[in-house]
C-alpha cells in the first residue's frame, strides 16, 4: 500500500471538508478522486502531503506517517498542483531544471532527467521562453513538468487539465498513461467523467468530503441498478406510450426528452431484442435508437442524487 | 553547499528580471535622491556672499553690515529702492528706522531680518555695537560640514538599506504554500527552509548592496554631494542596514497569516515611520526626539544608522558606531532566528 488514508476528518472551522474520508493507493495503479468541485478532493491530497493539518484519522504514505519534514517520503513524491506553479521569471528549462535540483543533486543526472521531462511535455521549442510568453495549455505542460522530472513514484496531479484545449488535453491524458507505464504511482483529481473513464484503473467518487463509492469503473457500475439505457426516439408519439414502454421486462424507469425516449434497464438479457419486437408489435416507428451503457454520472447521480456536474 | 548556491542562482535571477522589484530597488532610490536634492538643496548650496542691501548712506547701522563680508551694500538717497525691490537688485531695503522692507519672502530675506533684529537687540541693550568685531572668526576648526542636506541624505540611505525588508518578505512568501503557488510545491520538495532563507537573504543582500552602491555612487559622482569621511565604519554601518531590512522582511512575512499583500503594505509602513523618526521628512523631527527621548534614536534602527553616519562623517565621532553596528547586528540574528522558529516544521489550517 503506498498510502492509506483512514477516516480523515478535516473542518475549516464550521465547515467540514473531508468527512471521514478512507483512500488505498496501490503500487502502480492510477487512483481518480472523482467529484464535483468544492467536494474535498484537493483538500484530501494537501491532507496527505501533510501540507494541511487534520482534525482526526491517520495517513501514511509508502508505510509512514507524513510529516512537513519527512524528506525521504517527499524525494519519492511528485505534485503537480491545481494552479500553474512556477516563477514567473525563469525560463521553462529554468523552471524545471530548478525544481527537479529540489530532488535530485546530481548536475549530470540532473541535466538528463530535465531533457527527458520537457521532452515529454513537448517544450523543446519553448524551452526559453518565459511562463507569461506561453498558452492556457503550455502552461499547464510546464506545470506537468515541474512536478514529475525527478521522476517520482508516486505522483498527484490535482485537475490537470482544467482550462486546457482539446489538443493539450489528450496530450496530458496520453502522457499520464505513459508515466503509469513507466512505473509511477498515479493518484488523479478530477470532475471530468470521461477522463476518469478513460485513464483511470480504480475510481473514489467523493461527495461533500465523503468517499461515497471506490472501485474500477465496471465495479462502479455494476453498484447501481441501471445496467443498460436505451434511446429510442418516436415520431408523433403521446405521453401514454410510456406506460406500454413500461411493460417490456427489465425496465425499471423512462424519461422523456421531446421524442427521445430514454429507457433504463436493470440487469438482464435482450434488452434491445426485445425493445425491438415491442416496436415492431406496435408498428411504431423511430428515427434513431442505440443502446448506451452506464456512466460513471449514472452512477454519481444515483449515489448522491445529482448529476456530477451540477 | 550546491544547493545553497543553485538556490541563490535562480532566486537572483528571478529577482533580478523582476521589474517591478528592479524598479523598487534600483530606480526608486535614485529618483528619491533627485527628488531631495531638488527639493533641499538650497539648504547647501546658497551663495552667502551675494544678500544685497539697499539703505541711505546716512544710516546709523550701514557701517556694521558694511563689516560683514556677506552682504553688499547699495546707497540708495533717492528713495527708489521699491523699483530696485521689484528688479532684484536688492534682497532688501532698510530704512532709517531701522524697518526691513522687502519685495518677496526667501533665505536671503530672513538671513537681513535675522541680523538686523540682533543689532536692534543690542541697540536697544544699550551696548556699543561698535564693539562687535564682525571680522573676527570665532570658529577655529572650520572642516565641519553641518549641513540639514546631508542629514536627510543620512536618512535616505539608512531607508534604502532598510529596503531589504522587500525582498525579505518576497523571500519567505516562495516558501510558504498559504503565500504562493509556488509555496506548495516546495513545501512538498524535500527542501530544508534553512537553506532556502539563507539562499533568500544573500540574493536579498547581494541586490540590495547593489542598489546602495548605485545610490551612492550617484550622489558622489551625479549630484556630486560628497557624504563621506569614514568609509570602513560608513560601509559596515549600510551593510548590517541591509541585513537587518531583509531580516525583519523574513520576520514580517513568517510571523504572522496576512497576505502579502498586506505585509508589504507593513514593511512601506514600518520603514517609513522609522525614517520618519530618525528625520528623513526634516531635520526637525529627529532634534525634537534626540531632545526628548534619546532612547528612541539609539533603538530605532534607522536612527542608528543616520546618526552614526552623521557622527563619523560629519563629526569625526566613532565612540557610538560600535554600539550601532552591534545593535543592528543582534536585531538581525534574532528576527532571522525567531522567523525560522515561526517557517519550520509548518503543516498549515488552510491554503
Amino acid at each position: 500500500m503506498i498510502v492509506k488514508a483512514k477516516n480523515v476528518v478535516k473542518r475549516y472551522g464550521e465547515k467540514i471538508a473531508l468527512d471521514h474520508f478512507n483512500m488505498e493507493v496501490e503500487e502502480g495503479e492510477i487512483l481518480g478522486l472523482l467529484g464535483p468541485n468544492g467536494c474535498g478532493k484537493t483538500t484530501a491530497i494537501n491532507c496527505i502531503l501533510s501540507l494541511l493539518n487534520f482534525d482526526k484519522g491517520e495517513i501514511e504514505v509508502f508505510g509512514r506517517k507524513m510529516t512537513s519534514n519527512s524528506y525521504d517520503i517527499k524525494r519519492q513524491i511528485g505534485l503537480v498542483p491545481q494552479e500553474v506553479s512556477v516563477f514567473e521569471n525563469l525560463t521553462v528549462r529554468e523552471n524545471i531544471d530548478y525544481f527537479c535540483g529540489l530532488y535530485i543533486d546530481d548536475k549530470n543526472t540532473r541535466k538528463k532527467y530535465v531533457d527527458e521531462a520537457i521532452e515529454f511535455v513537448d517544450l523543446k521549442d519553448y524551452v526559453k521562453f518565459y511562463p507569461k510568453k506561453l498558452s492556457g495549455g503550455l502552461k499547464r505542460r510546464l506545470n506537468i513538468a515541474c512536478g514529475i522530472a525527478h521522476k517520482p513514484k508516486l505522483i498527484f496531479l490535482d485537475e490537470p487539465t482544467v482550462a486546457v484545449d482539446v489538443q493539450s488535453r489528450n496530450f496530458i491524458l496520453e502522457g499520464i498513461k505513459k508515466l503509469n507505464k513507466e512505473g509511477s504511482t498515479i493518484i488523479y483529481t478530477t470532475h471530468y467523467l470521461e477522463e476518469a473513464e478513460m485513464l483511470c484503473s480504480r475510481v473514489i467518487i467523493m461527495d461533500n468530503g465523503k468517499d461515497i463509492a471506490s472501485g474500477t469503473t465496471e465495479e462502479l457500475k455494476s453498484m447501481i441498478t441501471t445496467s443498460e439505457k436505451i434511446v429510442v426516439s418516436f415520431i408523433n408519439t403521446g405521453d401514454e406510450i410510456i406506460r406500454e414502454l413500461k411493460k417490456i421486462p427489465h425496465v425499471i424507469d423512462i424519461d422523456r426528452n421531446n421524442d427521445d425516449f430514454i429507457i433504463k434497464f436493470e440487469n438482464g438479457a435482450n434488452n434491445l431484442t426485445n425493445l425491438l419486437n415491442f416496436i415492431s408489435e406496435n408498428n411504431l416507428t423511430y428515427t434513431k435508437l442505440y443502446s448506451q451503457q452506464p456512466s460513471l454520472n449514472d452512477v454519481f447521480l444515483e449515489l448522491t442524487g445529482k448529476e456530477l456536474r451540477d | 553547499m550546491n544547493s545553497l548556491i543553485r538556490n541563490c542562482i535562480y532566486l537572483g535571477k528571478n529577482a533580478f528580471r523582476d521589474r517591478d522589484f528592479v524598479f523598487w530597488t534600483l530606480a526608486y532610490p535614485i529618483i528619491m535622491a533627485i527628488f531631495f536634492n531638488a527639493a533641499f538643496s538650497g539648504m547647501m548650496n546658497l551663495n552667502m556672499d551675494n544678500i544685497q542691501i539697499g539703505m541711505t548712506s546716512h544710516n546709523q547701522i550701514r557701517y556694521i553690515f558694511e563689516e560683514m563680508d556677506f552682504f553688499d551694500i547699495h546707497l540708495i538717497d533717492n528713495g527708489n529702492y521699491v523699483d530696485r525691490l521689484h528688479n532684484d537688485e536688492i534682497h532688501g531695503y532698510i530704512d532709517d528706522d531701522f524697518n526691513l522692507i522687502v519685495s518677496k519672502s526667501g533665505v536671503r530675506q530672513t538671513i537681513i531680518k535675522e541680523v538686523l533684529e540682533q543689532i536692534k537687540q543690542t541697540i536697544k541693550l544699550n551696548r556699543p555695537i561698535s564693539g562687535n568685531e564682525f571680522s573676527v572668526n570665532y570658529i577655529s576648526n572650520r572642516n565641519q560640514k553641518a549641513n540639514s542636506l546631508f542629514i536627510i541624505f543620512y536618512s535616505l540611505i539608512a531607508m534604502v538599506s532598510t529596503y531589504g525588508i522587500f525582498a525579505g518578505i518576497e523571500t519567505v512568501s516562495i516558501i510558504q504554500a498559504n503565500l504562493s503557488y509556488v509555496g506548495i510545491r516546495m513545501n512538498v520538495a524535500p527542501l530544508k527552509k534553512i537553506n532556502f532563507l539563507m539562499a533568500g537573504t544573500i540574493v536579498a543582500f547581494l541586490l540590495n548592496i547593489l542598489s546602495n552602491g548605485m545610490l551612492l555612487l550617484f550622489i558622489n559622482f551625479i549630484l556630486k554631494i560628497e557624504l563621506f569621511e569614514e568609509y570602513v565604519y560608513t560601509l559596515i554601518l549600510i551593510a548590517l542596514g541591509n541585513l537587518f531590512g531583509i531580516a525583519l522582511g523574513v520576520f514580517i512575512g513568517s510571523s504572522n497569516k496576512k497576505s502579502f499583500n498586506v505585509k508589504t503594505v507593513m514593511g512601506i509602513a514600518i520603514t517609513l515611520f522609522l525614517s520618519f523618526l530618525s528625520g528623513l521628512m526634516g531635520p526637525w523631527i529627529k532634534a525634537i526626539i534626540d531632545k526628548n527621548a534619546p532612547i528612541i534614536g539609539r533603538i530605532n534602527p534607522i536612527s542608528i544608522i543616520t546618526n552614526n553616519l552623521y557622527r563619523i562623517n560629519i563629526l569625526g565621532n566613532k565612540s557610538s558606531a560600535i554600539e550601532g553596528i552591534l545593535i543592528l547586528l543582534l536585531y538581525s540574528i534574532l528576527l532571522l532566528f525567531m522567523s525560522y522558529v515561526f517557517l519550520r516544521r509548518k503543516s498549515y489550517d488552510s491554503l
